[in-house]
């Protein structure tokens, strides 16, 4: 381990964590790969031949193979050098699922190929760039923890021309991902004045479940479908739904003190009803353990509850 | 470090595979010379079989069928060659598993064991065949074989079979320089362990001699030797090549005679001026080198034994360089030891009674041994013998019907008889065998020997004066030694029997003849400077360029020209001065250039508004967006807008395909 956390320190140091990377001399390694030791035998045991058969054409093409290994180097650090690497933007994801990386890849001063990029033992992605033009590619990794998804270093490496070199570079693009709890879900859990009575029946639920069932107002492009009156429409009186907006009193909170279990299971019940109420388009609100947000509805409210969700727990 | 690479089967792209194919043909076909011809056969089948699987008409053969694939193609080798190791044995079992892997080829190391097994057999074609022009093609399949390499690639430029090529024989040419520098300087060691050599049918002298031999070998116009003489080319009469001695006669072969094989040294002195020249020797198959008359080699394991010849340890089985010296005036063994004595006076207890006769009647009437040979030369030279290839048969008595009744021989009759006349006479005498003469090439100002200069001549001894050399031929042809065999024989029916394409027939045709012998002089320094290349004459070049050979002097000397090299190559290929760090001074640099290729170049110090206001007038359809891609980039520079290239580029991309590739002759001469 000690070893390890060295090289980790060592590359963090030679390659900081940066937004875009360009590929040069201190950021690339080359070395001969397995094809290339196998090529190098191959070379040894055309030498032995030409040695003991003092047959100078045999040096000559154990040389000129010799000669071609040595600046393959070149040309393998030059189809990899000044490859500018950019992080692009990533999504959130819940647990479970596969968070995604997209990195843009640019080739400044020439044409890249057979640049593969991803996290081992991971098949790598391989793609070729253009001169001048750039390539994207999306890379995925298992979300398996809630919270901020650091992927490791990425590895970057091309075996082009001979496939008997490989230059790498381990490139930290400083990308990260928040991956959320994965909804579980459940009984609501509901702070001051739940009733206990719940029947897991969607929007009728919790229409019942409240006092704040207000009347009925006129359809307009956007309100949810499931808050339309069916029973009126059937009646003739038109699109009608059903309007809950005023909460002010009896506002609806999610608290994670409510729940039972451990925290991670309470943690995905709340996310799984944020996500409920949210496509409900239902106000509430949501209280963790040091933290409270206060009803609201919309994208960014379900966002931030998310996200606090997701973070419970680690330091800021 | 490398664990990126995924160990699930990967398949051959398909640009590899072709390039494969490609490659294994030109891989094969200079071993096909000496290969039976069923290996075509086979080619043939797993090609077939193969593409059939490509084109997904057939599968892959299973584990029963590959093994009777196997099975059968290891008896086939055993069959044709009688073993399955030994060199030719060896190659054709290589070459038979190269072809047979083609049916095995799914997955990339598959592909990549192919191609280097196809490396290993072009080396394994080097030993059959040496010569320049096999090397040059050897370029060929090497190539390929790299391209094939870079097809493995999962890169858009590896589907483009053309590119790929290019890319392959550019590397390959970017190698040389440093290529050569390991040739000079990589220390040639000798053969670390033996190792069967190809048995190649050579022609040439052999340890034993009918005369019917000798003129087979007339028949041949392979090179024997080359010779290059360091100061003046001795006459054609003086040059007489020693290989062997043959001292040993049962009454029909000359063959040489146990004692000489055994070996031992001779007494002798030099005298007179020495001759130093250097020898590129064709593989004999023999062990004995060719020298002047009496001479010596400095090479390692050559030896001169008690009959002059020179011989080496072992046969040469390859090309060979050596230097050598000669005293063609020495005094060669003044005392003749019993052993040799009774060597060289052996004759058949019986046979040729009449020669036997007239040995003693010369004897009787000639005292000194000088005497007798002088009356048996112009005898030779007085009487009606002729020279010819093709004598008449003679019967039981071969010296006596020669003698007295045929009188028609070439120079193994001739010697034979006079030996065998001196023997019977009690001188001590012996057949030499070498070659005589060789033809001048004056380009390069060497001699090349062929077999058909072979040769047989008579070396007498006699008290005080040692071996005394004689050649009864030239009583009686002098024009085959005057003028060389080629000229001697051109009409004789037998001479160059069976090659009728050979040059050599058509050197009337001045030009031809240029050629031929301008190419001779190619193969003839090729064989010098590059197969001859081994130790004693790596040692003698480094050792001109460098003085003293050591080491601590020479590895430095060969890192630093390796990186010196490298550093060049380097240079050369990433362009440092050419590339610019800032995107728009790129994009800019472009612009310049793309306008220069209509004659319109920026003054040093004229700035990017006032060159696109002069570019615009000269040319006015593409002023606009010429002005535009100014204002971009002076606004990008100047004006704090973002840095934005891609819009220069995109305006720059507009303005070239609205240009013509090249300017127009009037354009052009605005400059």
């Amino acid at each position: 381990m000690g070893v390890r956390a060295r090289w980790r320190r060592w590359v963090a140091r030679r390659i900081p964590a940066a937004a875009q990377v360009q590929l040069n001399q201190r950021r690339i390694f080359i070395m001969p790969d397995r094809v290339g030791a196998a090529f190098a035998v191959v070379l040894l045991l055309m030498l032995l031949a030409a040695i003991n058969y003092e047959n100078s054409l045999a040096y000559g093409l154990t040389f000129l193979l010799a000669a071609v290994f040595v600046i393959a180097i070149l040309h393998t650090y030059r189809n990899f050098a000044g490859l500018l690497l950019k992080a692009g933007a990533s999504t959130a994801v819940f647990v479970g699922e596969q968070a995604r990386f997209k990195v843009r890849l640019e080739g400044v001063e020439h044409a890249h190929q057979a640049i593969g990029l991803g996290w081992p033992p991971q098949p790598l992605q391989q793609l070729d760039v253009p001169q001048g033009g750039q390539r994207e590619c999306e890379l995925s990794l298992p979300a398996l923890k809630r919270g901020w998804l650091r992927p490791e270093r990425m590895r970057v490496e091309s075996h082009f021309p001979l496939g008997i070199l490989v230059a790498w570079s381990w490139v930290d693009l400083d990308q990260a991902v928040l991956v959320y709890p994965r909804p579980l879900e459940g009984e609501l859990p509901l702070a001051a004045g739940g009733s206990d009575d719940e029947e897991d029946e969607g929007a009728r639920a919790s229409g019942q479940g409240a006092d704040d069932y207000q009347g009925l107002r006129g359809y307009q492009p956007g309100d949810s479908k499931r808050r339309l009156h069916w029973k009126a429409f059937s009646r003739g009186q038109g699109l009608l739904v059903k309007d809950f907006a005023a909460l002010a009193g009896r506002d609806l909170w999610l608290d994670f003190q409510a729940l039972g279990g451990d925290a991670e299971e309470r943690l995905s019940r709340l996310c799984y009803w944020v996500l409920q109420l949210d496509a409900r388009q239902q106000a509430y609100g949501l209280r963790l353990p040091g933290c409270e947000l206060a009803p609201d509805h919309g994208d960014a409210h379900r966002e931030a509850c998310l996200r606090a969700l997701a973070l419970y727990g680690s330091k800021p | 470090m490398s664990r990126g690479q995924p160990s699930a089967i990967q398949p051959i792209p398909r640009i590899a595979l072709t390039w494969l194919l490609v490659a294994q043909v030109l891989v094969i076909l200079p071993h096909l010379l000496h290969l039976p011809p069923w290996i075509i056969g086979l080619w043939l089948l797993c090609a077939g079989w193969r593409i059939q699987v490509y084109r997904m008409r057939a599968r892959f053969p299973n584990g029963l069928e590959r093994a009777g694939l196997m099975i059968a193609t290891a008896a086939a080798v055993f069959l044709s060659r009688g073993s399955l190791i030994g060199l030719d044995g060896g190659v054709l079992l290589l070459v038979a598993a190269f072809i047979i892997k083609l049916v095995e080829l799914r997955s990339r190391r598959d592909a990549l064991l192919m191609i280097f097994l196809g490396f290993f057999v072009v080396v394994t074609a080097y030993l059959f065949d040496d010569s320049l022009l096999a090397a040059l093609y050897s370029l060929l399949p090497v190539t390929a074989l790299l391209a094939a390499l870079i097809g493995l690639q999962h890169s858009g430029l590896a589907e483009r079979p053309a590119a790929t090529f290019k890319l392959a024989a550019s590397m390959l040419l970017q190698a040389v320089p440093l290529m050569l520098l390991l040739f000079l300087f990589f220390p040639r060691l000798g053969p670390l362990w033996s190792l069967p050599n190809p048995q190649q049918s050579t022609t040439g002298l052999s340890d034993s001699m009918a005369p019917a031999d000798v003129a087979e070998l007339s028949r041949s116009p392979a090179l024997a030797f080359r010779a290059s003489f360091n100061r003046a080319i001795p006459p054609r009469e003086q040059l007489y090549w020693r290989a062997l001695t043959l001292e040993h006669f049962d009454g029909r072969r000359w063959s040489q005679s146990a004692g000489s094989r055994r070996g031992g040294a001779a007494q002798w002195s030099p005298q007179g001026e020495a001759l130093e020249y250097s020898i590129v020797m064709q593989p004999s198959g023999r062990p004995w080198l060719f020298v002047l008359d009496v001479g010596l080699s400095e090479l390692a394991g050559a030896s001169q034994m008690d009959d002059f010849r020179v011989e080496l340890r072992r046969p040469v089985l390859q090309n060979l360089l050596y230097e050598a010296r000669s005293w063609p005036a020495a005094l060669r063994q003044p005392v003749l030891p019993a052993e040799m004595a009774r060597r060289t006076l052996q004759l058949p207890p019986v046979g040729d009674p009449r020669s036997r006769e007239w040995a003693a009647q010369l004897r009787r009437q000639h005292e000194r041994p000088q005497a007798l040979v002088a009356a048996l030369l112009q005898h030779f030279n007085r009487e009606p013998y002729g020279y010819t290839l093709k004598p008449p048969p003679v019967g039981e008595h071969s010296i006596d019907e020669f003698l007295f009744r045929t009188r028609q021989g070439f120079c193994a009759h001739y010697a034979g008889a006079m030996v065998f006349v001196l023997r019977a006479a009690g001188i001590p005498a012996r057949v030499v065998a070498g070659y005589q003469g060789g033809e001048l090439n004056a380009a390069g100002n060497y001699l090349s020997v062929r077999q058909l200069d072979a040769h047989a001549w008579v070396e007498y001894w006699q008290e005080g004066r040692g071996w005394v050399s004689v050649d009864p031929t030239f009583q009686v042809a002098p024009e085959r030694i005057e003028l060389g065999s080629q000229e001697a024989l051109a009409a004789d029916e037998g001479f160059l029997e069976g090659s009728p394409l050979s040059p050599l027939r058509y050197r009337d045709i001045a030009w031809l003849n240029q050629l031929r012998l301008a190419w001779d002089n190619i193969n003839h320094n090729w064989q010098r400077w590059v197969l001859g290349y081994r130790g004693e004459q790596q040692l003698s070049l480094l050792q001109r360029w460098f003085g003293t050979l050591e080491w601590h002097t020479l590895v430095p000397a060969l890192v630093g020209g390796g990186a010196l090299l490298l550093g060049l190559l380097a240079l050369w290929l990433f362009k440092p001065w050419r590339r610019e760090r800032d995107p728009q001074r790129r994009v800019l640099r472009r612009f310049e250039s793309l306008l220069r290729r209509h004659g319109l170049r920026r003054a040093p110090g004229e700035g990017v508004r006032a060159f696109a206001a002069r570019a615009a007038q000269a040319l006015p359809q593409q002023g606009e967006l010429i002005a535009a891609f100014a204002a971009a980039f002076e606004a990008q520079r100047y004006a704090g807008a973002a840095a934005a290239p891609e819009v220069m580029r995109r305006l720059l991309r507009r303005l070239r395909r609205e240009l013509p590739w090249r300017a127009r002759p009037a354009t052009e001469d605005q400059r």
